[in-house]
């Protein structure tokens, strides 16, 4: 396939997080927000006067210091996160909008978080005077009790905040048009992300991959121009004539934000047509609704709880239909089978995974390829040959069915 | 001495007989030693040979329960 | 024999031998078979404390164990409970030998006292198994009948409190305090089958093993069948929110997810945990048809408030003085059962029995741990398979834990004045849940650990590090460099909740010996006590 004309640009954005984009909205006088998890709205950390930073420790492989911190019994995303940070590859950030969703994250950002106590030292890693950390406690449910819980916490923890801090207009004026720039990035990833529903889709899981990070940790409206010219790309980008994969799955699982793990599975023959995991589009990409005449904030507050498949949520239909919403994602971008991909120490997902690959396979006939990756992965043999069996393992499955 | 002198004095004597030999039981632990080295293995031999279900088959309907939440 | 040697021999038999090794000291290593620690024989304690033991602790707990199982369900359903599951039979037999370790080496009061405690937890263990066997299907035939149409299950860490308005009416049973979490302190070998149970399905071996345990039960079908709805808890962490996802899958029962807000020191989130707490006593009155009781409520609201009373006082005694009677074990498993259990009539029939037993030592200025040679707080979670090791500690090394983290969770009393009160003293008193109230909402409550040491007039911290709680691994390094920049004498007991494979229990004794050693330049109290093999005991 042609090569698209900016992927390499954004490769090269995804090597710091404080890429060119970040320094010019900085320069712009824009303040820069950092967050790690999807129950942080990005669009409120989008409102005009800041921009929303997803975190990443690109290259992190031996978080040493953070170690001694954390432990080496703690999921390695959090501590390659503690370990860029006190490398001061983090010290761009005027705030940090932290949520205790996960253990490993939420201790991290504690770390990060002037405390100004008596009874333990706060580290000031973030070089920066100016910068806080707020946490906001996130509702394990999804129902109106928790909708007015979540809408109180923004309110208190993230609008409240920056209008305090930074002199953010937080009014619904200010959020409706963040809402507005929000959904142009998510209408233009969905529009390019749909050609990966074609029998053979004209893009690739690893380049979609790197176009959904670059929007998550770039500033949106710096982001947007290269966006559009991607979409408008897509429209004229053959295929190759040969398909250059032998099976369509769906990746599913925790947090994944290298895409040179996604490059590692589509290398030994899979496609990579859907992106369900933290950092994936499949949440984060949906379109925000606001009725009209409802308050701004109570409507995320829902859209955020209503479009996450996290296997924080609690419910016992919530947790069933979590199995469903991954089938239903398969059959929708025609995938042969899902890998399920959890971090190694991620509670979360070590459990969902367990349940998922029983279920998935017996209760919806989808084959599955369940692993525990690392937070950086190209470089591993043992993975590449679990995933070549189970593309093989698919391949003889197609073969016995087209038979009968 | 009375017949009921008899039965006291006979009925203390099993009572001292008894407080001796629990007294011994306690003492070395004979309770102990008889539920490490005899019931617990007769029992965790039973166990082991339990036929169990395979609960990996037990059925897993997703809309079978509704959402339980009152306040809306 | 001379003379000397006769007053001695004497006086070890009437007073018991003497503690340390100066004195003569009566090596309790001694007492123990190798690798089984099984007793040669017990502790001669000098006769009136060993006759105080052999009848009132012995004699009595076996007696009054069998009363309670044929009071609360009966024999029969016992021996059908026991052959059909494997954390009764392998576990509940030999709870006299949990007993034998808790008050080993005490003498006086502290053993009489440290020993109702235990009596307490026995009896509430022997109501909630012999209440599951009885509302079994399993064990009936399939039926459901009126005792498990009664029965709420839920999971452990949900506090048995949020049921009290249907006291009398409904049962609140934990799935798991009974099977997984009372078996690790009297068998710890039980609760590995669990463990690895649930491994052999896929879960990796890095969660918390107690969620792994509490999981494993499920996966080798050993939980009964003994209600028809649950409530489900994320107390106290990650790993707790997905054991339900497994427990909902193979119990298979109408769920309500009753989870608590992380941040739980902003007044916001006590709103939202009292229209939670709402929300499932609608799910109760809905699954069991019994109207919500106010009435019921206050009362045993008011009820738990006076155990709760009780506890600070215990804690006055405990700061001030040398008279407190219970060591650190008894002090911590009691205050955990009750408080998450809930309460019950045991409680306070026990409380009233240390009541007498500690007037008595403050009366009579009894020092009731005189070896004391340090004052330990224990911080984080506790060890499960060695919940005893502050006994050996305080035997060996005159290491005195007087008190322990979880023993400061529930600090609270609740309002009874009016409904709306009740509630959210209630949601507060959820949300400071054991092992949540220090472990998150942020690390400042692992930190309040300075202030409960001067509190409690601590000179030594024993710091838990259980391997798999991801929450406390990632303070470790910050703990280390406040203990270093505080000057605090403070050791670290690796462990893993309830699996002993990981850090074995002569591991963590042993670390201590070095501690102790090199750190402190002390030598033992008691020297058979520095290394032993009990690597089959229960």
């Amino acid at each position: 396939m042609r090569d698209l004309k900016h992927l390499i640009y954004f490769e090269n954005l995804l090597q710091e997080a404080n890429n060119e984009l970040v320094q010019k909205a900085k320069a712009d006088g824009k303040r820069a927000i950092g967050y790690t998890c999807y129950f942080m709205p990005e669009v409120l950390l989008d409102l005009p006067g800041c921009f929303s930073v997803r975190l990443r420790a690109p290259r992190c492989t031996s978080p040493d210091i953070a170690t001694y911190y954390m432990s080496a019994r703690v999921c390695h995303y959090a501590r390659s996160l503690l370990e860029r940070a006190l490398e001061g590859g983090f010290n761009f950030l005027d705030a940090q909008m932290a949520t205790e969703t996960c253990t490993a994250t939420c201790r991290f950002q504690e770390h990060l978080e002037q405390k100004h106590l008596d009874s333990v030292k706060d580290m000031r890693i973030i070089d920066n005077d100016d910068f806080f950390c707020s946490f906001s406690d996130v509702p394990f449910k999804n129902n109106p009790i928790a909708y007015e819980h979540f809408r109180d916490q923004l309110r208190a923890h993230v609008l409240d905040e920056l209008k305090a801090r930074f002199g953010i207009d937080t009014s619904d004026a200010a959020i409706l048009a963040a809402v507005e720039q929000q959904n142009e990035v998510s209408r233009l990833i969905n529009e390019i992300g749909d050609y990966r529903k074609l029998d053979n889709p004209t893009i690739t899981g690893y380049e979609f991959h790197v176009i959904q990070l670059v929007s998550l940790v770039c500033p949106k409206y710096l982001i947007l121009p290269y966006l559009r010219e991607t979409a408008e790309e897509m429209k004229t980008r053959e295929p190759d004539r040969k398909k250059e994969f032998r099976c369509k799955v769906v990746l599913a699982g925790s947090e994944n934000d290298d895409p040179e793990f996604t490059k590692l599975i589509e290398s030994c023959g899979a496609r990579v047509v859907c992106d369900r995991y933290c950092y994936g589009s499949m949440e984060s990409r949906q379109i925000i609704r606001i009725p009209e005449g409802e308050d701004p904030l109570l409507a995320i507050a829902r859209h955020y709880l209503e479009t996450s498949n996290c296997p924080r949520f609690m419910p016992q239909d919530e947790m069933r239909a979590r199995k469903r919403r991954i089938a239903e994602l398969a059959k929708e971008y025609k995938a042969d089978g899902v890998i399920i991909a959890s971090n190694k120490f991620c509670e979360y997902w070590s459990y969902e995974r367990v349940i998922d690959t029983v279920i998935l396979r017996r209760d919806f006939g989808l084959p599955v390829c369940s692993i525990e990756k690392e937070y950086i992965n190209s470089a591993s043999g043992q993975l590449r040959t679990r995933f070549q069996a189970f593309v093989e393992s698919v391949e003889i499955k197609q073969i016995q069915e087209e038979g009968k | 001495m009375c017949k009921f002198g008899k039965f006291l004095l006979k009925f203390c004597g099993v009572l001292l007989l008894a407080n001796a030999a629990l007294f011994c039981v306690f003492f070395f632990d004979l309770d102990g030693k008889l539920l490490f080295r005899v019931v617990e293995p007769f029992l965790k031999n039973h166990y082991d040979k339990m036929e169990r279900k395979d609960t990996l088959k037990a059925p897993y309907e997703i809309d079978k329960f509704p959402e339980y939440s009152y306040d809306s | 024999m001379a003379k000397r040697d006769i007053k001695k021999a004497l006086r070890d038999f009437w007073y018991g031998k003497p503690h340390s090794a100066e004195e003569g000291g009566r090596r309790l290593g001694d007492l123990h078979e190798d690798k089984t620690h099984l007793y040669k024989h017990r502790e001669w304690r000098g006769v009136k404390d060993t006759m105080y033991y052999f009848y009132m602790i012995w004699l009595y707990n076996y007696i009054f164990m069998v009363k309670d199982v044929m009071v609360m369900g009966g024999l029969l359903n016992f021996a059908k409970g026991v052959w059909r599951y494997r954390w009764v039979g392998q576990t509940y037999l030999p709870v006299l030998h949990w007993f034998d370790r808790g008050p080993e080496g005490m003498r006086g009061e502290a053993m009489k006292a440290s020993a109702w405690h235990y009596r307490a937890m026995v009896s509430t263990t022997i109501r909630q198994f012999q209440r599951m066997f009885a509302a079994d299907t399993r064990l009936h035939g399939g039926k459901q009948n009126e005792l498990y149409k009664h029965t709420i299950a839920h999971n452990e860490t949900v506090w048995g409190g949020v049921f009290y308005p249907w006291d009398g009416e409904i049962t609140n049973v934990p799935l798991e305090m009974i099977p997984y979490f009372v078996t690790c302190h009297v068998n710890s070998h039980t609760v590995l089958n669990y463990i690895d149970a649930v491994q052999s399905i896929g879960l990796p071996g890095d969660p918390c093993p107690m969620c792994q345990a509490e999981a494993g039960i499920f996966v080798l079908d050993d939980v009964p069948d003994y209600a028809p709805a649950v409530v489900t808890c994320n107390e106290a962490c990650d790993a707790s929110v997905s054991t339900s996802t497994l427990q909902d899958w193979f119990f298979d029962k109408p769920l309500f997810s009753l989870p608590m807000a992380m941040q739980f020191d902003d007044p916001l989130v006590k709103k939202y945990c009292a229209r939670e707490i709402e929300e499932l006593w609608k799910f109760v009155e809905q699954q069991y048809g019994i109207p919500f009781s106010w009435d019921r409520l206050v009362r045993k609201l008011e009820l738990q408030n006076e155990l709760q009373r009780f506890e600070w006082e215990k804690w006055e005694v405990d700061v001030k003085t040398s008279y407190y009677p219970i060591n650190g074990v008894a002090q911590a498993l009691y205050r955990i059962y009750q408080t998450q259990y809930g309460d019950w009539e045991i409680w306070h029939v026990t409380d009233r029995k240390v009541r007498r037993i500690m007037e008595k030592c403050v009366r009579k200025k009894i020092n009731t741990f005189p070896q004391t040679r340090h004052r330990v707080i224990a911080w984080s979670c506790a060890p499960l398979y060695y919940s005893n090791w502050c006994t050996w500690a305080y035997n060996c090394w005159g290491l005195n834990v007087v008190i322990n983290m979880d023993s400061l969770m529930f600090d609270m009393e609740i309002r009874t004045d009016s409904y709306e009160h009740a509630l959210e003293d209630m949601a507060q008193y959820h949300l400071w849940a054991p092992m949540r109230r220090m472990a998150v909402g942020g690390m400042k409550h692992m930190f309040e650990l300075w202030e409960y040491m001067e509190k409690f007039n601590c000179d030594m911290v024993a710091m838990y590090d259980q391997l798999q709680c991801k929450g406390v691994q990632g303070l470790h390094g910050l703990f280390e460099d406040e203990f270093r920049d505080r000057n605090i004498k403070a050791f670290w007991i690796p462990h893993a909740l309830p699996d002993s494979r990981t850090v074995s229990r002569a591991e963590i004794r042993s670390l201590i010996n070095d501690y102790m050693t090199t750190v402190m330049h002390e030598e033992p109290l008691d020297p058979s006590l520095l290394d032993f093999d009990d690597s089959m005991t229960w």
